[in-house]
């Protein structure tokens, strides 16, 4: 494996190595300086427009109740930090366990949703296979009529799924939306390359699992992604199906909790708040930790629909 | 997706709601015309009479029906039950709680339960979807021992029903001359025992009882105005706040004079949700002429500039932080806003942070202010018809207890704890720690919803905000009157329900809103209510004619 | 829409096959074995049985928690009374539809939703495939994730914090106009109230929102592309632009087409809560949506049939709008939400 690349690393500049600039392929023209100024300049609109108000988020929930005041709401000069808000929400445990229920069933939702999706994606997408648009229309109707939650509500408790955990699964299991999209992917699978294993004696399943599936890996990456989001981020299901037994709270749940603490209290004589966290601070602690666990999880899904893993795959 | 979001606010945003469907499946009846009770003397005879305690004499005594005040704790703490109450009973005991649940059996509960002489176990559900899960125990009939209602979340529940077929009925220990015997429960005024009446039955017990309950006072910041050169405003009519407030109105510097003041306006304008018009016919509020001026009135104000951008763009959600900034200077909100938790927030940032209150006051200027009461208790809890009479009969000593009054060792328990582990006891009184605030210190402990005595008004190391609110209170409670129907737990047939929601005049989003804004006219307001009054409104209308009649009848009217 | 399964089988012949590869609808030829006209349905049954069975569990799912609670709809031809149920309701046929029509409040809704979406899709649906492209041109590993990842987190945020952040820098009392105002101007211009503005909050909203959120599946499609035919075609001499316009942008038609679609069929019951949380900064002749309007009379109100007759009206339109969607994409010679 004939390599120049330890060379080249020494001798690239420092801003290179810092953004871990690929080399430019040969046949890319040089960029006109306009066109690096003008790309420059958006991406820094973009990360800057994200960017402050994140930071006024955080430093909202940094802030003392003093610090608040001053600001008369969201603080950007800080007049005083504290970390009480973070650690009004983490003491007492039931934070770490509502995560490790979230990332429970985060993980076994995904796991079931994108089988079950996988499956339904790849058994629509073969064109001219039989009532395969019958069977998506059926799917579809669902994504645009809707009973409401009351028959919802009743369904699954006469299911016996109230205060169960898989009535924050089952219910939400079928994207529709996730369905078409994937189906849309696979569908454009190259027919030839299908053709030929079938020629050799695979079945459908064989196909999917030996052809289909390790040429999607974007699209897979995708949808799984966006189904452990859903999931993670609901707390709809569990307001309508477990709404009395914390202890089997999930994090969206319990973090709720926070969000509404302090927001109606009873007009009582001794009700002395001493030294009660700003239910403003509070709220965007919520936030925050909401937003650490995407972040840490992110770069990982992240590299599997963009550009770098294909090229890689390439170039062998 | 965006129909995700649909369902979500609904669950979210009416919890009642979402909880009534659970009842279709039981399939109940329309519901009959019950009131709570009915002639004058039925319910002398229902009430249990009223015997004052006085422990500890207060700062500020209770005067026309105001809560008694103290500036200072008391260092002797008197003990009011003599021997333990409870015979060793196990009971189950469900209440809301609007804050961290703490862990269940920690060393508080233990204390309190040891205090008891009987195990009560209590399971604080979230507040905030409490109305999802009382429907889900009555229909169900997983009720436990001891459940607080609130009586604002009564109604989808067709309580008067609920109440014989589930509740334990109280009159026959309590009524009358039979409450004696509990001398803390005795010294509960009576309009707090009256909201838990239900069907001519005693069944409810009372929490935070205050008998000069009302809606909203309009509130001021004193050192704003003070460093203003204003001073201490005398504001006696609609045209002295409207002179106030253009002299206080200051958007460059960031300062409105006021925030969106709706919620207070029936007090000078003189209106109540049910009421008589000149010639004695019952009207509804919004028919009066009083809420017509109301209108006028905030539309010129937020049109000059007056209100705060945010509350006119209806984001109340930092109303309260910018009353601390000071972009605001006027604002209308409850009694709940005027304690130590108040000055302690708003002194965080400007020493000099001071909230007063204006009197009440009339719009013109003349006559006498008036203020509607509102029930003395909202809050009021229930023992199952599953005890025996010697459980209940155990329940009722442990109520007493429970109901132990402000300057009692049982008292200091309940609301701080065990010195030393819960409360430290410093020269401003009783200071919860750490463990304190988790588990007991009254915003934590649940024992008070099942039942309190009175409601006192004691602000550690704060006795400025105790000297102004109590003074405040003994000077307006005199204006307080009782308006039509007062706690008369009136139950509305299902057909009227929709009308009796009065969703077309909702504060924030309803047709009063949008005239304030200049959005909408008088005349577009008038054809609101036309509108409502033809889809049900004058139904509803008529039934409570018919109750008004039956009052009057029976005397009590 | 070209794929990686095409990129590694290396395309035999030179750069103009591989353009003309890229470029033809994927699969255009019949495959063996698939429907031949005529061919006995059962036949097709058995052949393609597994492929159904595939869908099973999919379908099941649906089926219980999409279609049973569906029945409820047809409350929208009761009198619905919570306390008499579904079996117990009086039927009023057609009543609760002509209430309905008739309420102009319910036409200001259908309106403002149609033009809000119109605005929307115009602003909005084009910035996640331009910032996708851009992000794609990045030569930085790193620094196309970051930024990929820095965009994407107002997805997570709530709208009530979203317009909670809007109305901290544009609102009345909020930097912009403080801004304004110590600078002499008396009533500064109000965005976050102003109705007149409104879609273009709306749409300015979405795109901090969702417009880096929208950006994954375009870059999924994008990193389908093989580099390959953008190398064969800059050595045939296609400039940056031809190259966008002949290589990049077929790669993400199928793609766009499948979305543009699917919104299109969401247009009706556009912004719920995004709406909700604003009704009352710029009032119901701005905001008022289909959905909002729904709640508001119905749930709210407990109405419960007029907003599944809302609910009902909302799923036949949004269908229509679908099938007339799918059939402009066919007669453009896309495939759409499939293939006809």
């Amino acid at each position: 494996m004939i390599t120049t690349e330890p060379a080249a690393a020494r001798t690239r500049p420092p801003l290179a190595r810092l953004l871990d600039t690929a080399q430019r392929p040969s046949w890319q023209e040089r960029p006109r300086a306009a066109t690096q100024g003008a790309k420059s300049g958006a991406i820094t609109l973009i990360v800057l427009v994200v960017l402050i108000p994140l930071y006024t988020v955080v430093m909202t929930s940094l802030s003392t109740q003093g610090s608040i005041n001053q600001a008369g709401g969201m603080v950007i000069v800080p007049h005083g930090l504290s970390l009480a808000a973070y650690r009004d929400i983490v003491s007492g445990g039931v934070v770490g366990r509502a995560l490790l229920i979230s990332l429970g069933i985060t993980a076994v939702g995904t796991c079931f949703s994108m089988v079950v999706t996988i499956l339904a994606s790849y058994g629509m997408s073969r064109a001219g296979s039989f009532g395969h648009r019958t069977i998506l229309w059926v799917m579809m109707l669902t994504m645009f009529f809707n009973g409401g939650i009351i028959p919802l509500f009743l369904v699954v408790s006469a299911l016996g799924g109230y205060d169960q955990y898989w009535a924050l699964i089952a219910p939400s299991a079928v994207s529709v939306y996730n369905v078409l999209v994937m189906r849309s992917f696979f569908a454009s699978t190259a027919q030839d390359l299908i053709d030929s294993a079938r020629i050799d004696g695979a079945g459908d399943w064989r196909i999917l699992w030996k052809i289909v599936l390790p040429t999607s890996r974007a699209v897979t990456a995708v949808i799984a992604l966006f189904y452990a989001v859903g999931y993670w981020n609901s707390w709809f299901n569990i307001m309508l199906f477990m709404p009395s037994d914390s202890s089997k709270w999930p994090l969206q749940m319990v973090l709720y909790d926070y969000l509404t603490q302090n927001s109606q209290m009873v007009n009582s004589a001794a009700a002395g708040f001493q030294g009660a966290v700003p239910t403003l601070a509070l709220q965007m602690a919520v936030v925050t930790i909401t937003i650490i666990p995407v972040l840490i999880a992110y770069p990982f899904v992240q590299k599997h629909f963009t550009k770098g893993v294909l090229l890689g795959a390439v170039k062998g | 997706m965006s129909r995700r979001g649909f369902l979500t606010a609904t669950a979210g945003a009416a919890g009642a709601i979402a909880a009534q469907p659970l009842l279709a499946a039981c399939g109940t009846g329309g519901a009959a015309v019950k009131a709570g009770a009915a002639s004058a003397s039925l319910l002398q005879r229902i009430l249990p009479h009223y015997q004052a305690s006085s422990l500890i004499k207060p700062d500020y005594a209770s005067v026309a029906g105001s809560s008694p005040a103290y500036l200072t704790y008391p260092s002797t703490l008197v003990r009011t039950v003599a021997e333990t109450p409870g015979s060793g009973g196990s009971y189950t005991a469900i209440t809301p709680l609007w804050g961290t649940i703490p862990a269940a059996g920690n060393a508080f509960d233990q204390a309190v339960n040891k205090a008891l002489g009987a195990s009560v176990a209590v399971s604080p559900a979230n507040g905030n979807n409490y109305s999802t899960i009382l429907p889900q125990l009555f229909s169900g009939n997983k009720l436990p021992d001891w459940i607080q209602v609130p009586t604002f979340w009564a109604p989808p529940l067709n309580f008067g029903q609920a109440a014989a077929d589930r509740l334990a009925d109280l009159t026959p220990y309590l009524a009358g001359g039979k409450v004696s015997q509990y001398p803390n429960l005795a010294a509960i005024f009576s309009s707090g025992w009256q909201a838990g009446i239900w069907d001519d039955k005693l069944y409810g017990f009372p929490s935070y009882t205050a008998t000069f309950n009302y809606g909203y006072q309009l509130y001021y910041r004193a050192d704003l105005l003070d460093k203003l050169g204003i001073g201490t405003p005398a504001v006696k009519s609609m045209d002295d706040l409207w002179d106030l407030a253009t002299e206080v109105n200051d958007p460059k510097g960031k300062r409105w004079a006021m925030g969106d003041i709706w919620g207070y306006l029936y007090q000078p304008f003189n209106y109540a949700l049910w009421m008589l018009d000149d010639k004695g016919n019952l009207i509804t509020q919004y028919e009066s002429e009083g809420i017509i001026e109301a209108m006028n009135w905030l539309a010129k104000a937020i049109k000059a500039g007056l209100v705060h951008p945010d509350q006119v763009a209806g984001n109340y959600g930092n109303g309260v932080t910018e009353f601390y900034a000071g972009q605001m200077a006027i604002v209308s909100d409850g009694s709940g806003a005027w304690n130590a938790a108040d000055a302690q927030k708003g002194q965080a940032s400007n020493k000099g942070y001071t909230r007063a209150s204006f009197d009440f006051f009339t719009a013109s200027g003349s006559g006498t202010p008036k203020m509607p009461l509102e029930a003395a208790t909202a809050w009021t809890s229930y023992l199952s018809k599953s005890l025996s009479g010697k459980q209940i009969e155990e329940c009722l000593r442990l109520a007493d207890y429970l109901a132990a009054p402000f300057g009692s060792v049982e008292y200091n328990l309940l609301n701080y704890g065990v010195e030393g582990v819960d409360y430290t006891t410093t020269a401003a009184g009783p200071q919860l720690t750490s463990a304190g605030t988790q588990y007991a210190g009254s915003a934590v402990s649940t024992y008070n919803f099942l039942v309190s005595p009175n409601n006192t008004v004691y602000n550690a190391g704060y006795p400025a905000v105790t000297k102004a609110s109590a003074s405040w209170a003994q000077r307006n409670a005199g204006y307080g009157y009782q308006p039509l129907f007062y706690e008369l737990n009136v139950v509305v047939p299902n057909s009227l329900s929709s009308a009796n929601a009065f969703t077309p005049f909702n504060p924030t989003s309803g047709i009063t809103y949008e005239v304030a804004r200049g959005r909408a006219s008088i005349a577009d307001y008038q054809s609101t209510l036309a509108s409502w009054k033809r889809n049900g409104g004058n139904k509803l209308k008529a039934f409570y004619e018919g109750v008004l009649t039956q009052q009057k009848k029976l005397g009590s009217a | 829409m070209t794929d990686a399964a095409t990129s590694t089988a290396r395309p035999p012949g030179g750069s103009a096959v591989a353009a003309r590869a890229a470029a033809t609808l994927p699969a255009a030829t019949a495959p063996p074995g698939a429907a031949r006209p005529g061919r006995r349905w059962w036949a097709r049954l058995r052949r393609d049985r597994t492929l159904l069975i595939m869908t099973l569990p999919a379908l099941a799912l649906l089926g219980v928690f999409g279609y049973a609670p569906m029945l409820g709809l047809v409350m929208a031809f009761q009198d619905y009374d919570l306390y008499d149920g579904i079996l117990h309701s009086p039927w009023v046929g057609l009543a609760n539809f002509q209430q309905l029509f008739t309420d102009p409040g319910f036409w200001q809704a259908f309106f403002n939703t149609l033009s809000l979406f119109s605005v929307q899709l115009i602003l909005f649906f084009p910035v996640p495939i331009a910032l996708a492209i851009l992000l794609d041109s990045l030569l930085s590993r790193r620094l196309r994730s970051v930024v990929q990842a820095v965009a994407t987190l107002p997805h997570f945020f709530s709208f009530v914090l979203v317009v909670t952040i809007f109305n901290e820098a544009f609102g009345g009392a909020g930097l912009l106009d403080t801004f304004l105002r110590s600078h002499g101007v008396t009533s500064p211009f109000d965005f976050m109230t102003d109705p007149g503005t409104f879609r273009l909050l709306v749409a300015s909203q979405l795109i901090w929102k969702e417009g880096g959120w929208s950006t994954i599946v375009y870059l999924a499609a994008l990193s389908a592309i093989s580099p390959a035919l953008y190398e064969a075609a800059a050595v045939d001499g296609a400039g940056y632009w031809r190259r966008l316009r002949h290589i990049t942008l077929p790669g993400l038609k199928a793609i766009t087409v499948l979305l543009l679609i699917l919104n299109l069929g969401y247009a009706l019951s556009f912004g719920f809560e995004q709406m909700l949380i604003q009704l009352p900064a710029v009032g119901s002749g701005a905001a008022q949506v289909i959905t909002t309007f729904s709640y508001e009379n119905g749930i709210v109100a407990g109405n419960y049939s007029y907003g599944a007759a809302a609910g009902l009206f909302l799923g036949i339109t949004s269908v229509i709008f679908i099938l007339g969607a799918n059939k402009i994409a066919h007669l453009l010679g896309e495939d759409g939400l499939y293939r006809k």
